[in-house]
């Protein structure tokens, strides 16, 4: 793709793209029927065995040095066949984020060196929800030197999937919340059947209760927010790289399709007016690939204003892929809307996708909002 | 107010007056009991969201997702029990009569709660409408009374509307693609009747209707003048259910395939064909662009009431949503920002529903539902009671002279200019209100967020139900083109549609 990736990083390109041909795309109707079929197991074990869950993991755990450049790559690849598998990706990439943001990597070093498979290592979070803009979280009670969580929160993602989910959870009556690491194996426990969603539906979420469950504290009490900031500030361009993927997965079938299918006398891509419906899915996806290559570089460069090429590379892209795919349908009339063809999914996976993370009018007010207080806008 | 002949030649430039103002235009003509029905029709609507359509709507979605072959059969005698599958039959044909004015508002109450349940008795008049712009009021009066008699035995009688086919869909909407276009339904001519062979494929309600609409071509050379309409019974030899779709959404609604392999329609079954076209005024391409015309200017505007019924119900769950929610510890209702999207979600509601609305007096004025909104008319058919049309109609239905008046009176007392604002206006209001209920879904899951993914709080199956609006009665962009045609082109001598 780009001539200022790695060779290392090409190769993880490549290989990203042969995985999502051999093992995503011919069973893609199959695998988004979870939960009324089976869970793509042995994708995930797959997708485990080849590295997928540890990218964001240092070095020395198989993780990689350019960590975000190296899992937007990633990302794009795999969500170009089915974004379920990069939701995978990117909420486990964000939880083990913000463990290491709190200064906890021994811990994480500790879940991979215990990990059999996949769901030892992979960490369930909440990741379309940000707990200081909308609360969903637990009440915690310090008995000792433990902590005892209680209570329900909603759309807890890969929580049915996961031995362990990092959890936000608040003292009564304190202002900010704390994040605890909890074994989903053990007792308390609650769990709900998957959340039927939109989109990404074998990246499935669970509503839990908790009751007198222990947590281990990641990081200080209190600084939750600060460190789900930080891990929004890093991985917003990993979100922007799965709007990415969908758009050019939506543009190259919308291409294909209009190339073959024949109204009026002549193939459909010879209609004016649906070369302006290609084009403007084109134009979208030529951004948002020049979009993520340049945040994601900046963010592992750590380029002064980082964090807001990161942010804006997510609100842009992640709005553009909800536009690019209802034309990938339309451009495919009835036969887009039906699940033999892959457009329908990209919609919904695409409108999912953009509600990663919070609100997105709320992301996009405390964007401007350290503009205001004095980051720099370019 | 000033010179006369100053204000005609002023009035002869574009926009025309009574291009732009048909509202204003049938105010002194409509009978006041049209805004009473319409009232009615709203209320009725309300009533069964209330009793059968919000408490059922999302776990039939949720049944359908898990077994996409299951079809509604309770749901569709439901809808036979509230009397919905007769209630727009014209008391000539043994209906009740209800106003059509009535019937867009009722149609975005229904869609207000679900798309699909409202297409699943919508549909019935996209079937019936197609039998009736034939005007062969024998088949009318056959097929009705069996829909009244269906309703009385509590088994449903269902028309369906067959027409769009693997290799064409936007071609069958207009006749000059369709003398390109690669259609294959063929109805062979022989003794005493039709063979056909081909297939239909997304035909809304096909595997729960009895009656189908089959549109076919007895020269698949010449398709645009070869069109023939069929009225297909389930059971006849030769026609077949195929699949059922697995769609994103309006899973309520199944889009089936029928199959002909050598099915022979005879000649009784004719609803109209090249023979009838004939003898009236246009040639028979113009003729059979008229018949498209007036069943798409009547189902279009139907479509943008759906629009607007979805672009109602994701608005509805967003203020909702916003009033029980805190965000930031401040009610989400109380954020200014928030109060600006309710605000533009409100106005594309707004929007949306003029459009339809006005799409009605154009119909009133122009189309198919003006004989039945002319004072006198509408009275009668609104205070007598069925019993005594029972006693006459049928009779007079049978007869060929019958059929010939309606065609003469409908089809040649239409002029160009009407045929095409109402067409125009249609497309307008199905691609406007579409695209309206489309951008409510989208701003409602912004606003909601995680809500907003969920299938519980309902807006996310808004959006895969709202999708499909955009794609059958023709694509926006077929759409968008008809308005073009119909509305811009006719004035400029340079224009040429659909020859790019």
């Amino acid at each position: 793709m780009k001539t200022t990736v790695s060779d290392e990083l090409k190769m993880l390109e490549e290989m990203a793209g042969d995985f999502a041909a051999k093992e995503l795309l011919e069973d893609r109707e199959e695998n988004d029927k979870y939960p009324f079929g089976p869970l793509f197991e042995g994708v995930l074990t797959k997708a485990h065995d080849v590295g997928f869950f540890s990218i964001m993991l240092p070095e020395e755990m198989g993780g990689a040095a350019d960590a975000v450049n190296a899992v937007c790559l990633v990302l794009d690849e795999v969500c170009r066949a089915d974004a379920s598998l990069g939701g995978i990706i990117f909420t486990n990439a964000r939880a083990q984020e913000m463990v290491a943001r709190a200064g906890e990597v021994e811990v994480l070093k500790k879940i991979a060196a215990n990990a059999a498979g996949y769901a030892g290592l992979l960490i369930a979070f909440p990741s379309f929800n940000n707990p200081g803009e909308i609360e969903n979280v637990a009440m915690v009670e310090r008995s000792k030197d433990k902590y005892i969580l209680s209570g329900d929160i909603e759309y807890v993602v890969l929580g049915g999937i996961a031995d362990s989910a990092l959890l936000p959870a608040k003292v009564k009556g304190e202002e900010g919340y704390s994040l605890f690491l909890v074994n989903l194996k053990g007792d308390g426990l609650d769990i709900g059947e998957p959340v039927l969603s939109l989109g990404l539906h074998s990246c499935p979420a669970v509503d839990m209760s908790l009751s007198d469950v222990e947590g281990k504290l990641v990081g200080q009490e209190g600084k939750g927010g600060d460190y789900f900031e930080a891990a929004v500030d890093r991985l917003s361009v990993a979100a922007a790289a799965m709007a990415a993927g969908v758009i050019k997965g939506s543009f190259v079938e919308a291409l294909d399709y209009t190339k073959e299918r024949v109204q009026g006398g002549r193939e459909i891509v010879n209609w004016s007016e649906v070369r302006m419906l290609l084009s403007s899915m084109a134009v979208k996806g030529k951004v948002a690939d020049i979009l993520v290559d340049r945040a994601s570089r900046s963010v592992d460069c750590g380029e002064p204003g980082w964090q807001l090429d990161s942010r804006a590379a997510a609100l842009h892209v992640q709005e553009m892929a909800a536009d690019a795919t209802t034309d990938g349908i339309q451009l495919l009339g009835g036969n887009g809307y039906m699940k033999d063809y892959g457009q329908e999914k990209r919609f919904r996976d695409a409108k999912q996708i953009q509600a990663l993370m919070g609100l997105t009018p709320m992301r996009k007010l405390k964007y401007i909002k350290r503009i205001v207080d004095g980051e720099l806008p370019w | 107010m000033f010179d006369r002949i100053l204000q005609s030649t002023l009035m002869e430039k574009d926009p025309k007056f009574e291009d732009i103002m048909c509202s204003l235009l049938s105010v002194g003509k409509m009978p006041r009991g049209l805004i009473k029905e319409a009232e009615e029709g709203m209320a009725l609507g309300r009533r069964f969201n209330e009793a059968v359509v919000r408490p059922y709507s999302l776990e039939l979605d949720r049944k359908m997702q898990e077994d996409p072959t299951y079809l509604p059969w309770d749901l569709v005698e439901e809808i036979n029990r509230w009397g919905f599958y007769t209630g727009w039959i014209p008391k000539l044909f043994g209906g009740k009569g209800w106003s059509f004015s009535a019937m867009s508002p009722f149609i975005e109450e229904v869609a207000s709660e679900c798309l699909g349940i409202a297409n699943l008795l919508g549909v019935q008049y996209f079937g019936l409408s197609f039998l009736f712009v034939s005007w062969n009021t024998r088949l009318i009066d056959m097929i009705c009374r069996e829909v009244i008699e269906g309703e009385r035995t509590g088994k449903p009688c269902l028309i369906s509307g067959a027409i769009t086919e693997p290799d064409a869909g936007t071609d069958v909407e207009e006749v000059e693609l369709l003398s390109k276009a690669r259609v294959k339904c063929y109805a062979e001519k022989v003794k005493g009747g039709y063979v056909v062979n081909g297939n239909k494929i997304f035909i809304s309600n096909g595997h729960l209707s009895t009656w189908h609409m089959l549109i076919a071509y007895d020269d698949l050379e010449r398709p645009e003048e070869s069109m023939i309409m069929l009225a297909v019974k389930n059971g006849i030899k030769g026609f077949s259910f195929g699949r059922m779709e697995k769609k994103m959404g309006q899973k309520g609604c199944p889009a089936s395939e029928l199959v002909f392999e050598d099915c022979f329609i005879p000649d009784e079954y004719v609803c109209i064909s090249r023979d009838d076209v004939k003898d009236v005024r246009r040639g028979i391409k113009e003729a059979n662009m008229q018949l498209i015309d007036f069943v798409v200017s009547m189902t279009r505007p139907g479509v943008g009431a759906m629009g607007t019924g979805v672009a109602r119900g994701a608005y509805r769950e967003a203020l909702e949503f916003a009033q029980e929610t805190e965000v930031e510890g401040k009610l989400l209702i109380n954020h200014e920002w928030a109060q600006c999207m309710l605000a533009e979600m409100y106005k594309n509601v707004a929007l949306a529903r003029l459009s339809y609305m006005e799409c009605g007096y154009v119909n009133a004025l122009h189309g198919m539902t003006k004989m039945m909104n002319v004072k006198p008319v509408y009275y009668y058919n609104k205070y007598l009671p069925t019993s005594v049309f029972d006693k006459f109609m049928p009779a007079s239905n049978k007869r060929e002279s019958t059929t010939k008046l309606f065609r003469k009176l409908i089809m040649d007392g239409q002029t160009e200019e009407e045929a095409c604002r109402a067409s125009g206006w249609a497309s307008l209001s199905k691609f406007a209100a579409t695209d309206f209920g489309i951008r409510n879904c989208h701003l409602a899951i912004e606003l909601m967020g995680q809500a907003g993914i969920r299938h519980d709080h309902r807006v996310e199956k808004f959006l895969r139900d709202s999708k499909l609006l955009q794609i059958y009665e023709g694509t926006n962009q077929l759409n968008r083109l008809n308005l073009f045609k119909c509305l811009i082109g006719p004035s400029i001598p340079e224009a040429e549609v659909f020859n790019d």
